[in-house]
């Protein structure tokens, strides 16, 4: 299989964009948070959690 | 200051945090450990990511950082054996423990028998930032089991500092969360100190 010709200026582009997408992420999830009960964030939060790697 | 009732069901007052949740596996390793340490006099402070994931980050992690302070080869002893419901990763001898890992300055690793993560990851401080944290330590009552951690100012201006994007995310979770409650003026003094000034006013704030 040939390995397509890359161009590290856009992979650094889309790695900065896709930072930038999970702050954005980040901001919404704690609104989310805030207006959640504790017992229902917590239980989403412990599937993540006690996921075994 | 007194205690403020936050939106996120939880109270944050000048000496502790409070709040109840579903403790996930972190939770309960770290409320464990603490509890033991705390037990023999010893000082102790969560430090790094696990404090984002105590307020409800979205991810998980292989190990909690604890900071104790140090201690002469008895009182680490005495701190090991109220470890005993838990394996050492380093090694199974105490002696070598002390001697070869915690005095040293490298981390002491515990876990659940048989298991491997999640770990805690316990040593002295290794610098003025790390005697500091251990001093000026917040309690956080959780489900009315008390741990101590970092001060949440203090937190986010050292993962502005570390600056990988784990850091800048754990650290914008915690500054979202809490803004209204912090005391800016000493978290821009931290961010300033840390020269974080950069990460800070473009991922952080």
């Amino acid at each position: 299989m040939k390995f397509p010709k890359i161009s590290i200026e856009e992979l650094e582009e889309s790695k900065k964009k896709n930072f930038e997408e999970r702050l954005k992420f980040i901001d919404s999830y704690v609104e989310w948070l805030k207006k959640t009960p504790n017992k229902e964030w917590s239980k989403q939060q412990k599937k993540i959690v006690n996921r075994k790697k | 200051m007194k205690n403020k009732t936050c939106k996120v069901e939880l109270e944050y007052g000048k000496e502790s945090i409070v709040m109840e949740k579903e403790l996930n596996e972190l939770d309960e390793l770290t409320i464990n450990i603490s509890e033991a340490i705390e037990k023999t006099g010893v000082k102790n402070v969560v430090v790094s990511g696990y404090v984002s994931i105590l307020f409800g980050r979205s991810r998980a992690s292989e190990d909690v950082d604890f900071i104790i302070e140090p201690l002469t080869k008895e009182k680490f002893l005495e701190v090991w054996n109220s470890l005993k419901e838990f394996e050492c990763l380093n090694t199974e001898k105490k002696e070598e423990a002390y001697k070869e890992y915690f005095s040293k300055g490298i981390a002491v690793r515990f876990s659940k028998k048989g298991e491997y993560i999640p770990n805690a990851e316990i040593k002295k401080p290794k610098n003025k930032i790390e005697e500091w944290v251990l001093i000026n330590r917040k309690k956080a009552i959780i489900n009315n089991k008390k741990i101590f951690i970092s001060p949440i100012e203090l937190q986010i201006a050292y993962k502005a500092f570390l600056g990988s994007e784990k850091d800048l995310e754990d650290a914008r979770h915690l500054y979202k969360l809490f803004k209204e409650k912090l005391d800016l003026k000493k978290l821009k003094k931290f961010v300033g100190e840390l020269k974080a000034e950069k990460n800070f006013e473009r991922h952080i704030q």
